[in-house]
């Protein structure tokens, strides 16, 4: 079965008065991860932080 | 109004196509939950474990999936560029092919042909088939988008665009593979290289089917059925470029505590908790949405499809970023913790908003109102109480796996036997089969309600005429 149609507004898709807001909430987790994300790579990647899975194996083992 | 008509028996094909195979891979759903603890179910050498769980994994994935992205993509496709589909009669193609397909991945699963990679075990003349698949609706919607006539693009088009570029992307390369015969192939990787890739693949297999198609569904239909606009579009922008740029790093995060290089497996966990900000900003602009007007919960039965759907999204975009941290994985990883939160994501996320799309599509189809609100709420509880048992049961099972598994004692044995712990899943795992009937009920549910809405439509129609 064909029928016609109306269009989708784009314009009542989006709230006015919000549509360009970012909630300070969610920003502040936004880059809280990113920061995280860093330190956290330097400290986990052998070649930086000097940690290792080996390592982290056999101290471990030693305990 | 307007001039153009949309093909909508197409979309209705892919819908109805979707749904044959959903109901298919629920119920050796069930059965192989059965055989976990019944082993008598299993009926070799066809309906096994091993070949039907994949039978289930593929059905669902594709067949449901898969069959409803793509009926749902050219419904929302052709509204928001406000013209017809480039190429119907491809769509229409595109249909029985995606039909055929799915029937021959199925038999040849179960006759035992599999490439022995996660979600990509098609042998290669299937594979083949697939890519033509993909590339036909590739040229159709991309080709729609090029030639829209609606200027702006809708963040619904932007996670169109993703999961049909991405989708090709790591399908291809994860498959590439020598044939040795019709029915057999060896991949290209070995070793570290294929477990690299095939992790890869699979994890963004869930990105780019279970996760963006989903939001482009939600973004599209949770303003259209509340009537409420979108809380930011800024926001959901910004979601949707650091969620595609973030994902396709996290793959290894399935391979902590292996041989794959340590950097490569913090990357991905970097990449997997920075993934809780594009997620969240989806749930957040969801609830903003439905904020503007709480009463929808009530007065309109499709919001709490949404906010439920999108919850769930919420609470599986921590639950998964955590996974991948070391001190989590190494307890939960290889555990039955894993199926449960897989099937929070498909029972709660994916097939909630699935759902309510079609609950949407069908009766605007046939210009009528959808055939019973309460035969849909009762479906809404009870695949809600389903899912809750699901996921639940395989939590508490899956800690006490890797607790018992972990366990050693002072001089360094291992506690418990591989058969003691295992023993200890079974009125888990019964318990989970309950909950997964529980769930299938709503699905049926479900169905009957988008059966006898068409019915009505029909009638209707022909009434009229």
């Amino acid at each position: 079965m064909r029928m016609v149609e109306d269009f989708d507004d784009i314009e009542a898709f989006e709230a006015k008065e919000t549509r360009d807001r970012l909630p300070i909430g969610w920003l502040i987790l936004f880059w809280g991860l990113i920061i995280w994300g860093v330190i956290y790579f330097f400290l986990y990647t052998p070649q930086f932080g000097g940690w290792s899975q080996e390592k982290a194996y056999q101290e471990s083992v030693n305990k | 109004m307007n001039d153009y008509s949309y093909d909508n028996q197409t979309v209705k094909g892919f819908i109805l196509s979707s749904l044959f195979w959903g109901v298919v891979g629920i119920l050796i759903g069930i059965w192989i939950s059965i055989q976990m603890w019944n082993p008598s179910w299993n009926i070799p050498p066809y309906f096994t474990f091993g070949r039907l769980r994949v039978v289930h994994t593929n059905g669902l994935a594709f067949g449901l999936g898969l069959g409803a992205i793509f009926g749902i993509f050219y419904y929302i496709t052709m509204r928001l560029t406000k013209r017809p589909l480039l190429f119907p009669r491809l769509a229409r193609f595109h249909l029985y092919l995606f039909n055929v397909a799915i029937a021959l991945a199925a038999l040849s699963l179960l006759a035992g042909m599999n490439q022995s990679l996660e979600y990509a075990e098609l042998e290669w003349p299937l594979d083949i088939g697939v890519v033509i698949l993909w590339v036909i609706f590739a040229i159709n919607i991309l080709g729609t988008i090029i030639k829209r006539r609606e200027e702006q693009m809708y963040i619904s088009l932007w996670f169109i665009i993703a999961s049909v570029v991405a989708v090709a992307v790591l399908y291809i390369v994860n498959n590439l593979s020598v044939p040795a015969g019709l029915f057999k192939s060896y991949s290209i990787y070995a070793g570290i290289n294929s477990a690299n890739v095939q992790w890869w693949y699979g994890h963004n297999a869930v990105g780019f089917v279970f996760t963006t198609p989903i939001l482009a569904m939600f973004y599209y239909f949770l303003p259209k059925s509340t009537g409420l606009p979108l809380y930011s579009h800024r926001l959901s922008i910004i979601a949707f470029w650091s969620l595609v740029f973030a994902y396709l790093w996290t793959g290894a995060h399935h391979l902590v505590y292996t041989p794959l290089p340590d950097w490569i497996q913090t990357l991905a966990i970097v990449f997997s908790m920075f993934l809780i900000a594009p997620s969240w900003g989806s749930v957040v602009n969801g609830y903003y949405t439905v904020a503007a007007d709480w009463s929808k919960m009530r007065t309109n039965y499709l919001t709490k499809f949404f906010i439920f759907g999108i919850t769930f999204y919420g609470l599986q975009t921590v639950q998964g970023p955590t996974q991948a941290l070391r001190v989590v994985s190494q307890l939960i990883h290889y555990t039955d913790w894993v199926p449960g939160h897989v099937h929070m994501g498909t029972m709660g996320w994916v097939t909630m908003i699935v759902a309510a799309s079609m609950y949407y599509i069908i009766p605007k189809i046939y210009n009528t109102e959808i055939y019973s609100v309460r035969v849909a709420n009762t479906h809404f509880y009870l695949v809600l109480i389903g899912q809750l048992i699901y996921s639940v049961t395989m939590w508490i099972t899956g800690i006490q796996q890797g607790a018992l598994w972990k366990a050693v004692n002072p001089d360094g044995t291992l506690k418990y036997t591989f058969v003691e712990t295992l023993v200890r899943n079974y009125p888990f795992w019964k318990l989970r089969t309950i909950g997964g009937i529980i769930f299938a009920i709503g699905m049926v549910f479900f169905i009957y309600n988008i059966l006898m809405t068409i019915r009505k439509g029909k009638s209707l129609s022909a009434s009229v005429a």
